[in-house]
């Protein structure tokens, strides 16, 4: 099949046009449905990647609305295996006057960069910020959507707690792109003693606690070991790994998944039809050359198997530019200044490969009965067909 | 004007090749009403949510009931207010309401998510009128008892009825099920307020507190007069500004959304734009003889869009029948997700109404008008003796 290459590739494009929109309207479409799947799969695969940290996170039973005692904490501390910890309380203040908020953690100055080994911050910032009760470290991608630089101050105003915090930016961290670099931390203490001193019911929550073990294999013993030791305490606790921890929230957004199957069904089942129709198109007014090709010898398999590599062809083209281009588009496009939170977002290598693989599909499968039909034409009547 | 006649008797000989055209673009639609109607559905039962007179008072900034706290001495401040109506034996129609989380797994999943829990006084009942008992019986005050819309309880574990869940170290009955006409009342617990406090040591205090006024002009003074009050130090917003605050919140949904749409309908216009000039291809002889017999070139660009929006028009039929079937098989097509104004379960129905339906159907005259447009303006280029000479 390799010597008719040339052949079918100029066959693609004989009708420059209508090879084209084709190959678009793949493209677009295959752009669509690969970036709506890497919306669920690239958080899969940053949680599978963040395996390696041995991270635990511990909330209380009643999940994260329930109040885990800042007491926990030394508990935690105390317990073999554990390596490190530190309280990440969801502040969840408003800065301004946006609508949309961004992830602000009370936590313990000197540990949270050891259980977040792979945040860089340069040692004077972070030792700034130790000795720095109102200070804060912010992620490098929210310095810079939000113009913060260090000794910047940001207000910020309660909204679960009844404290306002005015914080002033001592640090920036920054890390490789597969970690969040819009967190806002600053010190516990902060928020806590204000809370404390109105006798706030709610003081004194640790939200919850992150550790760190010193080997892979300890995780499971340590999540069940902290589990059991708060069994009977005021506070029942339950532990996830990093990886759990971050599907839950996927969880949270219900039948998503779903959804996007679905979508992407009648996404694909459109390109189908219009892919086929375009095929059909081609290799009716392709009648008389068909018969002229199967007159000099081409045999029905190599004929069926021509119009089968043009469309496949057709639709790997549509996929490269949709599936590949998609990855590269958001390799070069931060979205984190559009939509806050979606800093992280990228299209994996699966994804983008299960894409193209889809497109040839597509291609394949919409080629099938335009090719059958053109081998089947016989050489007498197509030859006599005037179109 | 070249008679319609003449495009749809075209359309009907080239039968596959329109079809195939119809069934792509009827997808498309079908596609882009289903995102539509999933953020309209949200969007909808937020706002039926809100009743126009009814006012929210709750800690000064916090947005959402949950996180919010008033104590039971300062909500009698604030029930001396005047401008609260009241109901046929004079007692004021503001209910004292406790809203805790409870943390439930979805039917078939493992990992729980937040479920609004809400404890009430007889009076709530007053303040949502739509809300009807209609499985079993209401819950009786002092017993950890619960009612559950009908809706959470098809989705949640424990919330089927005669069926118990947690909330913290209380073990609830699910006694009834109620509906409430759609909204945010939909997707809630209920249970007896005190009971309710309890269970989760939060005697003495409520989340909120929930009033009807009078009229408009008693609801504006009453929220300007709780803001204002410094020994009151609360915050009072109208419900409707609540729940449309919320529904703000929701913005990465309508982005998704529309973010498909935007894609499919220009992948849909590319396919379109196939089908046309395929179709004027090979009718180049015609559009000769047309233009012989004196059909000027507007009426042929006229005829050839008009065949382009009817292919489409046809589609986007299909595509909203498409919709509505499946709102009648499944009976209103009924999903949840987490309202990111609470972080708790919202349970709603997708929404194909006439706007949403609408909106598809403009989607898909837009690939019909764009689509077609290409096609036909080459139709009309074409120089009569070219094409009367091609094959």
């Amino acid at each position: 099949m390799i010597k008719y290459l040339p052949l079918i590739v100029r066959n693609v494009f004989r009708n420059k046009i209508r090879s084209l929109f084709t190959g678009a309207s793949i493209a677009v479409s295959l752009f669509l449905v690969v970036t709506l799947y890497a919306l669920l799969t690239h958080q899969d695969e940053l949680a599978e990647a963040s395996k390696v940290h041995n991270r635990v996170a511990v909330m209380h039973k009643a999940g994260l609305s329930g109040q885990l005692p800042i007491g926990h904490l030394d508990r935690v501390r105390s317990m073999p295996a554990v390596q490190v910890a530190a309280p990440m309380s969801w502040f969840g203040g408003n800065y301004r006057e946006e609508t949309v908020q961004f992830a602000q953690f009370g936590t313990d100055p000197q540990t949270i960069f050891k259980v977040y080994e792979e945040l860089e911050i340069p040692p004077d910032q972070l030792a700034a910020w130790q000795k720095d009760r109102t200070g804060c470290i912010v992620g490098s991608v929210i310095a810079r959507n939000k113009g913060w630089k260090i000794g910047d101050r940001i207000p910020l105003q309660g909204n679960i707690y009844p404290v306002d915090l005015e914080l002033t930016v001592d640090g920036i961290y920054d890390g490789p792109s597969t970690v969040d670099r819009e967190w806002l931390l600053f010190h516990f203490d902060y928020m806590d003693q204000a809370l404390q001193e109105m006798r706030y019911p709610t003081a004194g929550n640790a939200g919850i606690v992150m550790l760190r073990t010193t080997t892979a294999e300890q995780v499971p013993q340590v999540m069940r070991a902290i589990e059991d030791a708060f069994a009977s305490s005021d506070a029942p606790v339950k532990s996830l790994t990093e990886k759990q921890f971050a599907q839950s929230f996927t969880e949270m957004f219900g039948n998503v998944r779903g959804f996007i199957r679905y979508t992407s069904l009648a996404v694909v089942s459109a390109l189908l039809c219009v892919a086929a129709n375009t095929m059909a198109m081609s290799v009716r007014e392709r009648t008389r050359e068909i018969a002229l090709l199967k007159a000099i010898g081409f045999s029905k398999p190599s004929v069926l198997t021509m119009f089968l590599c043009e469309s496949v062809l057709i639709g790997l083209v549509g996929g490269v530019v949709g599936a590949l281009g998609g990855k590269l588009l958001f390799s070069l496009v931060d979205l984190s200044t559009v939509a806050p939170g979606l800093g992280l977002f990228y299209i994996p290598w699966g994804t983008a490969l299960w894409g193209l693989a889809l497109a040839s599909l597509i291609g394949l499968l919409s080629g099938l009965v335009p090719a059958w039909r053109a081998a089947q034409i016989s050489v007498i009547d197509g030859l006599r067909k005037v179109v | 004007m070249v008679p319609l006649k003449y495009n749809l008797r075209s359309l009907r000989a080239r039968k596959v090749g329109s079809l195939m055209t119809v069934l792509g673009v009827g997808m498309v639609v079908w596609a882009s009403i289903f995102a539509f109607g999933l953020s309209a559905g949200l969007d909808k039962t937020l706002e039926i949510a809100a009743h126009p007179l009814d006012v929210l008072v709750l800690r000064k900034g916090a947005t959402s009931e949950a996180v919010s706290g008033v104590s039971d001495a300062v909500a009698r401040d604030v029930l001396a207010l005047p401008g609260i109506a009241t109901d046929g034996e004079g007692q004021p129609l503001a209910s004292r309401e406790l809203v805790v989380f409870g943390y439930l797994p979805r039917r078939g999943q493992t990992q729980p998510v937040n479920v609004t829990v809400r404890g009430v006084e007889p009076v709530a009942r007053q303040l949502r009128e739509g809300m009807r008992i209609v499985a079993g019986r209401d819950f009786r005050p002092g017993l950890r008892e619960a009612v559950v819309s009908r809706a959470m309880s098809a989705r949640f574990q424990g919330l089927g009825l005669d069926e118990e869940f947690a909330v913290q170290e209380g073990q609830f009955r699910v006694v009834g099920l109620f509906e409430a006409g759609g909204g945010a009342v939909e997707s809630e617990v209920w249970t007896d307020r005190n009971v309710l406090a309890q269970t989760v040591n939060r005697t003495g205090s409520m989340s909120s507190l929930q009033l009807r006024a009078a009229s408009a002009a008693a609801q504006e003074q009453l929220v300007n007069r709780v803001k204002a009050d410094e020994q009151i130090d609360l915050n009072a917003v109208t419900e409707a500004q609540y729940y449309a605050d919320q529904a703000a919140q929701s913005g990465l949904l309508k982005i998704v959304g529309g973010m498909i749409a935007f894609f499919l309908t220009i992948g849909a216009m590319f396919a379109v734009a196939n089908t046309m000039y395929g179709a004027i291809a090979s009718r180049a002889r015609e559009i000769g003889t047309l233009r012989a017999l004196g059909f000027g070139r507007g009426s042929i660009l006229m005829a050839f869009l008009l065949e382009s929006l009817v292919l489409c028009g046809l589609g986007a039929a299909l595509g909203c029948l498409g919709a509505l079937a499946l709102q009648a098989a499944t009976g209103g097509l009924r999903t949840g997700t987490m309202n990111p104004g609470t972080f708790t379960e919202l349970a709603f129905s997708f929404d194909f109404g006439p706007r949403v339906l609408l909106k598809g159907a403009l989607l898909a005259m837009a690939m019909g008008l764009l689509g077609g447009l290409m096609p036909a303006l080459r139709a009309v280029r074409m120089k009569v003796v070219d094409a009367l000479r091609e094959a």
